[in-house]
């Protein structure tokens, strides 16, 4: 218990020392991960978006809605100064008055955070300045998910125009870009990164109830799961990449494990 | 009766009068064709005699005894157009000269002599031509001076059948996407399909390609457009304002087109046949509902084209465009009628009428002989199906059975082939949900039962007049029957509300060869050939997942295309086989031949493709190879920062801190459970 609106978003630190949730209750917490206990509260015009700890766990991000009135923030606090969280007061906020931030992940070295927008468009926002270092606009359609590779150097979006792709997080180089028929709710990229096996798991938008699976080089999918009976709203795949999860509109969280074949097959080339 | 004056006053009119009269100054400014024009149509012309005579010529050369008959016979005839004042049988030698002169009072009843009358056949060696004498008039006197037609540029379409020379032999099919905006023709490869030609906006509303696929017929506001050839130029062009329906004769020779919009009394222009080649409007009718499309229905050599009004059956013949013997026949209750697809006879049925009962007729054209009738008894309702040769009729009766409740479905059979058309009944225990013949053969399928609990069953008509149940197969899930056009094989398929389950079935020996799936699936098209099927899911009844499909005859998916919003999918029909039936015998002996030539070039262009997908992976994956490569070089160098951001603590694999792990073995409760051992004394 905590938030009195709907959660948005979730962040543990590198350590599992902190929690960091952001809400509609127009608050972003933090907390301690073992008692459970509040640390702190920042108050917001707005819904909570997305937030996260960087790499070094001492530096907060988190976006607010456009809502009522309210443009959409980006929001930096610094964790180490407490002044910045007593009043609630964060070091850059940046403002985004065109297409508001949907989905946000942090950069390799907590140097900026990668921000996907409304519009399709993704920035990289300076975690020094709150300037746009780098743009791309590779989508067509609303960014609804970005998530890193385990050694954070690439990204996948997932966006509502029917595709997921894939980024390098410093240059934002569009590398590949994986097509379905519906718009993906969420994409992962599988902690394997042997580049024969690299996978990607995409789960779909309205209606869709399959995870589908591409060979990230081909770019060719390979499979599909079915099981859930509603739409598909996040995938992640476990550290040790021999089992991915997948959350769904219908209330259920499926665990899934790979069988051998999964990690045997070979693609014709 | 009251005077007008009086009745001003009786309604208790108050006050003057208003003034009816123009003001003095206006001056009339339309004509009496606008004001009265309906009314002048009808006034009487100058009768000056000429205008209601007729000519008929070939009738026959008769002396003085047969002269009082012959005139009695020519009185009959042609009094039925009008009042015949006055005639004249010019004699030469003491015999008529086989040709005389008729006067009507009116030139209209003339002109009715002339445009029914003419060709009357009235024995093997005279047929009436009749002609208006004023006619004689014109034609005499015709310009000696000759005036050179305007010569018509030659349009060049060039060879209208292209697509057919295409070496690999693949077959055509259109596609309209994006809602409708754009329209594709393709050519199907196994591989992916190949782009032949696509414009935007190329119809308004859907497309139609003619029966024989030589062309594609485009809908637009103001008509139709007809392309083809190899670069699908405009072939002709069809006005007729807010065109909805169109229809082809089966020798594509004629096109009808149907329209809400336009039509008035004395000009039909409802319905209207043209002439494909020359463009030109051949004929107009009226038509109160298009609800059962085609109205007209050709007989399949395109002789002749016929339509069912109330207790009416019009059939006309071609290209007079004319009522055949000039009459339509009389068929009190006619409920519905079609054409063999083989022959020229038309198959029609009557209800229930007091005494008579229910009958299906079969009927040849031109003679109208009734080949067949048959009686049925307690009849619902009738449908009639053809097999595509016309090798057998089908006729789908529901009845309610005396003493029973409920209705009860037979298939009366008929055998075309053999003399006096047998009849054998097909008594079916559920209710019918599909029924179809196989094309070029003498099985049948049928769908029945309820949803959930729907079975397929297989009959074969033998030569011997049995009809066999051969196979059924229950818990389908189907709701519509797609026989490949040349036989055999068949898709069941359950279409919307069914969520596209497709099961793919030989009936050589009825086995199911894969069952599938096409998620919401619409549409099932096979390819002429019947080697290909694509099921598709339209644009117009789901906006999601929009696609076509293509699997092979067995039930093999080779293709899955996503096209945005994806409408329609039709493959473009094949004309018949120019090769005889000994022809066809020999190549089919000379199978085994052909296909090692098929395989082998089967091989080498899958090897194509096979080698080009290689090349193209390992392409694809040397240049991620090289990113992932610098970008493992970049992770390597920021290595030193990574360790000072985080205090020294290396995370950089899951392992890396194995030291650090600590193991728990936890125990928890599960479940309890009492084994009774039993006695141990």
């Amino acid at each position: 218990n905590g938030h009195t609106g709907a959660v948005w978003c979730v962040d543990v630190d590198w350590d599992t020392k902190h929690v960091l949730t952001g809400s509609a209750d127009n608050t972003c917490r933090l907390w301690d991960c073992q008692t459970g206990r509040q640390l702190a509260l920042l108050k917001t015009s707005s819904a909570v978006r997305t937030c996260g700890f960087d790499f070094s766990g001492n530096i907060i991000m988190f976006s607010t809605d456009k809502q009522m009135g309210y443009q959409c923030y980006l929001n930096y606090f610094d964790l180490r100064d407490p002044q910045q969280i007593e009043e609630n007061q964060p070091y850059v906020s940046v403002p985004c008055s065109e297409s508001k931030i949907t989905s946000a992940v942090w950069g390799p070295l907590g140097e900026f955070v990668i921000a996907g927008h409304e519009n399709g468009e993704i920035n990289q926002f300076s975690a020094k300045s709150g300037e746009v270092l780098r743009k791309v606009k590779e989508h067509t359609k609303q960014i609804n998910d970005i998530q890193t590779s385990v050694d954070l150097t690439m990204v996948i979006t997932a966006s509502k125009d029917n595709t997921a792709k894939l980024f390098d997080s410093t240059s934002l180089e569009h590398i590949k870009t994986f097509k379905t028929e519906r718009p993906v709710n969420s994409a992962a990229i599988s902690p394997i990164m042997d580049h024969v096996r690299c996978t990607v798991a995409v789960g779909g938008g309205v209606n869709i109830v399959f995870a589908v699976f591409f060979h990230a080089a081909y770019e060719e999918e390979f499979g599909r799961v079915k099981g859930h009976f509603g739409p598909i709203n996040c995938v992640a795949f476990h550290p040790d990449g021999k089992s991915y999860s997948s959350g769904g509109e219908d209330g259920y969280v499926r665990i899934h494990y790979f069988d051998p074949h999964y990690f045997e097959f070979e693609f014709e080339g | 009766m009251q005077d007008t004056e009086d009745m001003a006053a009786e309604s208790g009119f108050e006050g003057e009068e208003p003034s009816f009269s123009d003001p003095e100054d206006f001056v009339d400014d339309i004509d009496e064709e606008e004001l009265l024009g309906d009314v002048l149509k009808e006034r009487p012309q100058e009768a000056d005699g000429i205008d209601s005579v007729i000519v008929v010529d070939n009738v026959p050369q008769v002396g003085p005894e047969r002269l009082e008959k012959l005139k009695t016979v020519i009185h009959k005839i042609f009094s039925k157009f009008g009042k015949i004042t006055n005639e004249f049988y010019p004699e030469a030698e003491g015999k008529t000269k086989g040709y005389i002169f008729l006067e009507y009072t009116s030139p209209a009843q003339a002109a009715e002599a002339v445009k029914n009358a003419d060709g009357y056949k009235l024995d093997k060696q005279h047929t009436f031509r009749v002609n208006l004498f004023t006619d004689f008039d014109k034609y005499m006197t015709i310009c000696d001076e000759w005036e050179t037609p305007e010569k018509q540029p030659f349009k060049d379409f060039g060879n209208l059948r292209h697509w057919l020379e295409d070496p690999d032999c693949r077959d055509q099919y259109s596609v309209i996407f994006e809602a409708g905006e754009r329209t594709g023709i393709f050519s199907n490869d196994v591989k992916e399909p190949i782009l032949t030609e696509e414009r935007p906006r190329w119809t308004e509303t859907y497309v139609r390609w003619s029966p024989k696929g030589t062309y594609l017929a485009t809908f637009h506001q103001r008509g139709i457009a007809l392309w083809g050839g190899e670069k699908f130029k405009q072939i002709q062009r069809f006005s007729h304002q807010g065109v909805q329906l169109i229809d082809f004769s089966p020798c594509e020779r004629y096109m009808v087109t149907f329209s809400p919009l336009v039509d008035m009394k004395d000009d039909p222009q409802a319905i209207i046949i043209w002439d494909v080649l020359t463009g030109q409007k051949k004929r107009g009718f009226h038509c109160e509902s298009s609800a059962h499309w085609p109205i007209f229905k050709w007989s399949h050599d395109g002789k002749f084209f016929a339509r069912m009004t109330q207790d009416t059956l019009s059939i006309y013949e071609t290209p007079s465009m004319g009522l055949l013997d000039k009459k339509s026949l009389k068929i009190s209750g006619i409920k519905d009628f079609s054409w063999s697809p083989g022959d020229n006879i038309i198959a029609f049925w009557v209800p229930e009428d007091k005494d008579i009962p229910a009958r299906v007729t079969l009927m040849q054209i031109p003679s109208r002989h009734e080949i067949r009738v048959r009686n049925l008894f307690n009849v619902v309702d009738c449908k009639l199906h053809w097999q595509k040769n016309g090798d057998y009729l089908c006729v789908k009766v529901d009845r309610t059975p005396r003493g029973a409740q409920g209705v009860v479905t037979n298939f009366e059979i008929f055998r075309m082939r053999e003399k006096q058309v047998p009849v054998d009944v097909v008594e079916m225990k559920e209710s019918i949900i599909a029924f179809a013949w196989e094309p070029n053969g003498s099985k049948f399928a049928v769908l029945h039962g309820e949803s959930p609990r729907i079975s397929v069953s297989f009959y074969h008509v033998k030569s011997n007049g049995k009809i066999e149940l051969i196979k059924m197969f229950d818990k389908q899930q189907a709701n519509s029957i797609f026989w490949s056009p040349q036989g055999q094989f068949l898709v069941l398929a359950g279409l919307r509300s069914m969520n596209g389950a497709l099961a793919f079935v030989d009936t050589s020996d009825c086995t199911m060869m894969n069952i599938a799936e096409h998620y919401m699936a619409s549409d099932v098209e096979w390819d002429p050939t019947g080697r290909y099927v694509v099921t598709s899911v339209s644009w117009w009844s789901h906006k999601v997942d929009n696609a076509f499909w293509l699997w092979t005859f067995q039930g093999r998916l080779l293709q899955k295309n996503n096209k945005d919003r994806f409408c329609q999918l039709l493959w473009r029909p094949r004309p018949a086989t120019l090769l005889s039936q000994e022809q066809i015998k020999l190549i089919k002996k000379d199978l085994k031949r052909y296909a090692k030539i098929f395989e082998q070039k089967d091989r080498l262009s899958q090897s194509k493709a096979s080698k080009e997908l290689i090349d193209k992976r390992q392409t694809m994956m040397e240049d991620y190879r090289k990113y992932r490569a610098a970008a493992m070089q970049l992770y390597q160098e920021q290595r030193p920062l990574r360790l000072e951001i985080r205090g020294g603590v290396d995370t950089d694999e899951l392992d890396s801190n194995v030291d650090d792990w600590e193991e728990e073995t936890i125990e928890f409760f599960i479940n309890e459970e009492i084994i009774p051992l039993g006695d141990l004394a």
